[in-house]
């Protein structure tokens, strides 16, 4: 797994040739329960259910409605990862500056943290 | 039918679940059918009902604020299962679907509810309708009321069902039974709770 595939699983997943049907699928169904729920109807889980084993199905669903639920309480505590990149421990304000206050790509990242990545090279 | 199939009760009888399952027959939240949807997973049903289990019911917050703000955000999940069931420990305490009503809508200006439930409430509320107001001050303003224990007591508790709910609007359940504990199928709760 590569940040790219992060990117591109989370924004261009649809016109992508790095995942499978399955994995399409499954990404919009993601997107779908947080952002337009009630999209995910019959249809939609006949959808699945070409890719998925009922258990998948469950699975998935549950496993992104807890995602949807706890990032969300996460993020009004406003806490930061513990390391920076290289795995060296940082204060959380030093980690507030690496990361960024708004979850964005690592890749494209805020310029704090382009600045630590090619220190730390 | 829930749009995944449901594992009979019977099959459910004989399993690991039976256990859990009896638990909650008297406290009717949640209801059989959560099993025989997540039984496909035993091992998430376990960890899952856990969580909500837990969360709901113990704990230092009290027991009806946290069943308002339960049905609120299924409600705001859009989840017609969780949020037309309701736990009978709360209502053994005294909670009314009057006070409920009220706690899920304008509780703000309600003499009923003391300010710290109304800061819980209001957290329930903007979690998930205007989060960027659940900041450092709002935080600060509910220390007043809570500990921080209690305070991610009812932050967890608001993120795990909330993101359960999430899930089961799309499943499409409904209750097994209605508000006289008549069994029905799931057709007819369709047409009991949601009028469609």
């Amino acid at each position: 797994m590569t940040e790219e595939k992060i990117d591109e699983g989370i924004d261009e997943y649809e016109s992508s040739q790095n995942f499978t049907e399955a994995e399409k699928v499954a990404l919009r169904y993601s997107e779908l329960m947080d952002t337009c729920p009630e999209r995910i109807d019959e249809k939609f889980y006949s959808e699945l259910a070409k890719h998925y084993t009922t258990e998948e199905i469950i699975e998935l669903g549950v496993y992104i409605g807890f995602n949807v639920g706890y990032h969300r309480f996460f993020g009004t505590l406003d806490f930061y990862p513990m390391f920076a990149p290289d795995g060296k421990l940082v204060d959380q304000k030093t980690s507030r500056e690496i990361y960024g206050d708004t979850p964005v790509s690592q890749l494209k990242g805020t310029s704090e943290h382009k600045k630590f990545s090619t220190a730390a090279e | 039918m829930p749009m995944v199939d449901t594992v009979p009760l019977e099959t459910l009888a004989q399993s690991p679940l039976r256990s859990l399952i009896d638990k909650v027959r008297d406290q009717k939240i949640p209801d059989p059918l959560f099993f025989q949807i997540f039984a496909h997973v035993p091992g998430y049903t376990e960890a899952l009902f856990d969580a909500l289990h837990r969360s709901h019911m113990e704990g230092n917050v009290d027991h009806k604020l946290k069943e308002i703000i339960r049905i609120r955000l299924a409600r705001l999940a859009g989840d017609q299962y969780f949020s037309n069931l309701r736990s009978e420990v709360a209502i053994d305490a005294g909670l009314t679907e009057e006070i409920i009503e009220a706690g899920c809508g304008e509780f703000e200006g309600d003499k009923r509810f003391n300010e710290a439930e109304k800061w819980a409430l209001s957290y329930a509320k903007l979690m998930y309708t205007e989060p960027k107001k659940v900041n450092k001050r709002f935080y600060q303003k509910g220390k007043a009321y809570y500990s921080e224990a209690e305070i991610m007591e009812l932050g967890a508790f608001i993120a795990f069902h909330y993101g359960l709910q999430v899930f089961m609007r799309t499943i499409k359940a409904f209750p097994l039974h209605d508000k006289d504990g008549n069994l029905m199928t799931h057709a007819e709760s369709q047409k009991y709770y949601s009028g469609k």
